[in-house]
């Protein structure tokens, strides 16, 4: 069925207009009203209904850890259960509901979240310490991802014919695979929770979101607004709770089909391998889609321009504080241009403006959570003992803030080269000419982004042929992949599954099935 | 009569005389015979050749080795030139083939680079007038000997630190004092037209504000405001010692309600609310510009002294359009040229209206837009003191010269600075002299067109239908 119209982006706010400036500090300051008189309250919705009996987890604003944003019920493990059995059971009636219908409720989603898109971001601006233009992002992509979707779903969701022969009908068709956990992260707590439920939810599954700890208002918020657009309450559990307790029953549950997991590497490999377990009363193989993390690299090469590599790579490393799976942590410059570059990036990083989300000229806001501000902390200052500091910014003292800081000359070996920090950590090195770049880029773990600066049209053709990542990026920095536009993913430790936002993503949540029929009966076809 | 178009009759007739004076003469972009200018020929008759070309000079002066010259060159133009050679490039494309051909390390490789790289060198010199202000001193002041007045503006396309940017402010207090010193010796120094405020002191800076401060953007909106204010004050306090004048240069959409809030801000305070005839600038493919200059004329009114405003068409026209498209937003720019035209008319004309709150600044080189300015003003019967015309630096000296010959003051814009920094600039005039709607391209290269070039410039129906319904706030509310 043709839609109405291709599918575009949702355009990020244009901050130069003033009224989208004020239209923005206006919801902040609506939300902010709210919280005076008490923290947003989340609970476990199933089957529409809200269990607000349990234990309470308590959110602070992360620029400050004083404001209460948050009061959120936690799901347990029995009622996870209780919630799994009644998406298998609604599982029937939500698959057989036209495509058209399903798809129109993403629709409508995305244009619901469009309506309240500055009240969302102040949302993510206190909950998840996001600065105006990532928390704006966040939604855009969310809404991108409703929209996109939908299309997708009624793109793919037709029944084909395989080939024309006479006297035999040969059709392809989808099904559903049945009840999906969504897990979902808190670093693109609105967008990625919802690309993931939608997902599922528009090819006929029906959904458990189990959001992150940390962000659960705001995925409150997203479910909300999906049953206001049509999805039916039977459809989608919403059970925020401790991930070892809920996600771990959700995981493990026999009659969960399928797990979506985006979110660190431990707990990814950990899901695949409980994931192949069979166990008692399990119908289906499991399947996984798992995006975890990356240790993105920009090469700078040799005859770069200077001014766009630093602009990319401050962007890329320090945006969201280094939180996001597509962050530049290393950085590779080609010969004559690495001491330039250190020796620029070093007074650039020392002018950012480090404070709290909401101020909006903040270009580094504040650490998820205490206790992933210490984990950071305490690896910039073990590396300091190891390596050599180039540059280590200040932070405020209120709030889970932790210093930008970048390491020159790191020795490739070394963790801090390896291993994934998710915060505003850059590790430097030089390389001999631009295959040895090339060679250090792709010597990781993990493949997920990669930027190149180049201005040589030889090296940059090298580039997209030989640095193997699912997102590389030339000449800019590698973070903000769009919806459709860049579709998002990697390979090696990075995840598998297909690309979010992709033209394979669909595919992932459903079954596809053949079937043929002998049309020749008594020697005679139709 | 105020405000409407004057008869085409008259502009048409100063048009002509101006060809006529320009005759044959070149502006020297267009004039020099070597590679530079064969370049430029074959450029604008072979897009693809063009881009690769602009590419290349873009990152040449980052390469230090002739070695990475001799394998740029290579990579960008080894095929076009191989392509070229065939309509006769003679024995230029014969020797670059012979270099290129070579391994890129070789003696004849490098030969080609450093020949390549002297020619772009050659060319940057064209529009930039020298690296350090000492080095523009003998052609400024040649300028002033020719009659013609100039600006100096030093290049610097991007700062990351605040670092840089106050390298870059000691480089316009340096450069203010250089020149500054060494005009007020100059035989040169007396006016070039008696009583004109622009000719109070033969120096004259443009600041680009946005390299003043690193972290400058609307969401960090007060503090750019009061950084840059700041720095600009340091930088007016210096040009009043030496009865300079300055202009703030216009930029990007994004920055622009930085700009004019900082301009209001400085030379609306007590301390420079009296500095005769501080410069800002108007761009007329901004959609919003009318508003712009209503709101800039208040402010002079308001202010007691008057302001000087240069009216030019714009210089981030493909930059601004392209975002907007990749973003989803509607452009703030025109879409059709002309209609950038047609605008700059009505601008000139609200510009002259107002001639006792501003002085106008016809910034431009087609030589139909300077022609209504000029006749416009005679029908309003304002005097040649009261305006003045400008154009860039290397771009167009015949333009120049003939106006100056009609009695008018014609002010160049004179950048300076190190190739690595100018390169985003020369890559600019480039485009600008090469481009199709380029009218330097068709006055020095198919002049036979002269009517045509001095037809009056429509509204495109496109934009005119934006302007009437806006669906985006005009830059003046963004400045709100």
């Amino acid at each position: 069925m043709p839609t109405a119209k291709p599918f575009s982006n949702e355009p990020l706010t244009d901050f130069t207009i003033s009224k989208n400036r004020d239209e923005f500090s206006a919801a902040l300051r609506r939300l902010d009203q709210q919280l005076i008189k008490g923290p947003l309250e989340a609970a476990p919705l199933v089957s529409g209904v809200v269990r607000s009996e349990g234990v309470k987890f308590e959110r602070v604003d992360p620029s400050n850890a004083v404001t209460l944003v948050g009061r959120v019920t936690f799901s347990s493990s029995a009622l996870a259960d209780t919630a799994v059995q009644g998406l298998r059971y609604s599982l029937s009636s939500w698959e057989s509901t036209p495509v058209a219908t399903r798809a129109a409720a993403l629709r409508k989603a995305a244009a619901l979240m469009r309506e309240r898109k500055h009240y969302l971001s102040a949302m993510l601006v206190r909950e998840a310490g996001k600065s105006w233009r990532e928390a704006d992002g966040d939604v855009a992509e969310a809404i991108d991802f409703c929209d996109y979707y939908a299309d997708e779903a009624e793109r793919v969701l037709t029944v084909r014919q395989t080939m024309e022969v006479p006297g035999e009908d040969n059709v392809y068709f989808y099904q559903p695979r049945g009840v999906c956990a969504v897990i979902a992260p808190w670093n693109f707590p609105l967008a990625i929770a919802c690309g993931m439920t939608v997902a599922a939810l528009v090819c006929g599954n029906t959904v458990a979101l189990k959001p992150a700890e940390q962000t659960s208002v705001i995925a409150y918020e997203l479910v909300r607004i999906l049953f206001e657009a049509g999805i039916p309450p039977t459809a989608l559990a919403f059970l925020p709770g401790i991930g070892e307790e809920v996600g771990r029953t959700l995981v493990e549950h026999p009659l969960v089909d399928m797990v979506v997991f985006t979110g660190s590497k431990a707990v990814g490999l950990e899901i695949i391998r409980s994931c192949s377990e069979v166990r008692p009363g399990q119908a289906n193989i499991k399947k996984v889609v798992a995006e975890l993390g990356g240790k993105n690299a920009i090469i700078v090469d040799s005859d770069a321009d200077l001014d766009e590599a630093i602009k990319g790579i401050l962007a890329s490393a320090f945006g969201f504080s280094g939180q996001k799976c597509s962050a530049c942590s290393r950085v590779i410059a080609v010969g004559a241009s690495y001491e330039p570059l250190m020796t620029r990036l070093q007074a650039a990083a020392a002018d950012l403006i480090v404070g709290p989300a909401s101020e909006p000229s903040t270009l580094i806001g504040p650490i998820i959570d205490q206790e992933s501000q210490q984990r950071i902390i305490a690896t910039i200052d073990r590396a300091e003992q190891e390596q050599r500091l180039l540059f280590r910014g200040s932070a405020p003292s209120e709030g889970y803030f932790a210093p930008p800081a970048i390491f020159r000359d790191v020795d490739i070996e070394n963790s801090l080269w390896t291993e994934e920090v998710f915060g505003p950590v850059v590790a430097c090195t030089q390389a001999r000419d631009f295959s040895d770049a090339l060679d250090l880029a792709n010597r990781s773990k993990y493949a997920l982004t990669g930027g190149v600066f180049s201005r040589s049209p030889q090296n940059l053709e090298r580039a997209r042929r030989e640095f193997r990542v699912g997102n590389l990026y030339l000449n800019r920095g590698c973070t903000g992949a769009l919806v459709c536009r860049q579709p998002f993913g990697g390979f090696r430790m990075s995840g598998v599954g297909s690309k979010a936002g992709g033209p394979d993503y669909l595919l992932q949540f459903l079954e596809p099935r053949t079937v043929t029929e002998n049309m020749l009966r008594r020697g005679f076809a139709p | 009569m105020h405000g409407n178009l004057p008869h085409s009759e008259p502009i048409s007739e100063l048009g002509l005389r101006i060809f006529s004076r320009i005759g044959a003469t070149r502006p020297s972009a267009f004039s020099l015979n070597s590679w530079a200018t064969k370049l430029m020929t074959w450029s604008m008759k072979d897009p693809r050749f063009k881009v690769n070309l602009f590419r290349l000079v873009d990152v040449l002066p980052q390469l230090t080795s002739s070695g990475s010259v001799a394998s740029h060159v290579r990579e960008y133009l080894r095929e076009d030139l191989g392509r070229i050679g065939s309509f006769g490039l003679g024995f230029l494309g014969a020797l670059a083939q012979w270099g290129l051909d070579g391994a890129p390390h070789s003696l004849r490789a490098k030969l080609v680079a450093s020949q390549v790289k002297l020619s772009v060198e050659r060319m940057a010199r064209l529009f930039i007038a020298g690296e350090h202000p000492q080095d523009a001193l003998d052609a400024l002041r040649s300028l002033r000997r020719q009659g013609l007045c100039f600006t100096v503006d030093l290049l610097g396309e991007f700062c990351v630190s605040e670092q840089e940017a106050e390298q870059y402010l000691g480089r316009y207090i340096e450069a203010l004092d250089v020149i500054g010193a060494a005009s007020r010796v100059w035989p040169e120094r007396h006016s070039i037209i008696k009583g004109h405020p622009g000719e109070k002191s033969p120096l004259c800076v443009s600041v680009k504000l946005t390299a003043l401060y690193s972290q400058c953007g609307v969401l960090n909106f007060k503090r750019s405001v009061d950084i840059l204010s700041e720095r600009l004050s340091m930088i007016v306090r210096k040009t009043r010692s030496f009865d300079a004048q300055v202009y703030v240069d216009a930029e990007d959409t994004g920055n622009n309600p930085i700009v004019y809030e900082v301009f209001e801000k400085v030379f609306g305070s007590s301390e420079f609310k009296d500095v005769p005839y501080p410069g800002i600038v108007i761009q007329a493919y901004a959609k919003g510009a009318k508003d712009v200059v209503t709101r800039l004329i208040a402010f002079a009114q308001k202010r007691g002294t008057p302001i000087a405003v240069r009216l030019v068409k714009g210089a981030y026209w493909d930059q601004e359009t392209i975002l907007s498209a990749q973003n989803g937003w509607e452009s703030p720019l025109f879409t059709h040229k002309q209609s950038s035209d047609a605008n700059f008319e009505l601008l000139t004309r609200q510009l002259m209206d107002n001639a006792t709150d501003v002085l106008p600044a016809i910034g431009s080189h087609n030589i139909r837009s300077l022609a209504h300015a000029c006749t416009y003003a005679e029908l309003i019967g304002l005097d040649r003191k009261r305006f003045e015309i400008q154009v860039l630096y290397g771009m167009a000296e015949p333009i120049a010269q003939a106006f100056r010959d009609e009695g008018h003051l014609v002010r160049m814009y004179v950048p300076l600075g190190d190739l690595l920094i100018g390169m985003g600039y020369l890559v600019r005039r480039l485009l600008e002299n090469t481009s199709n709607e380029s009218f330097l391209r068709h006055t020095f290269f198919d002049a036979s067109q002269s009517a045509r070039l001095l037809a009056e410039p429509q509204f495109h129906q496109e934009d005119l239908v934006e302007l009437e319904n806006p669906h985006r706030p005009t830059l003046s509310q963004k400045c709100a």
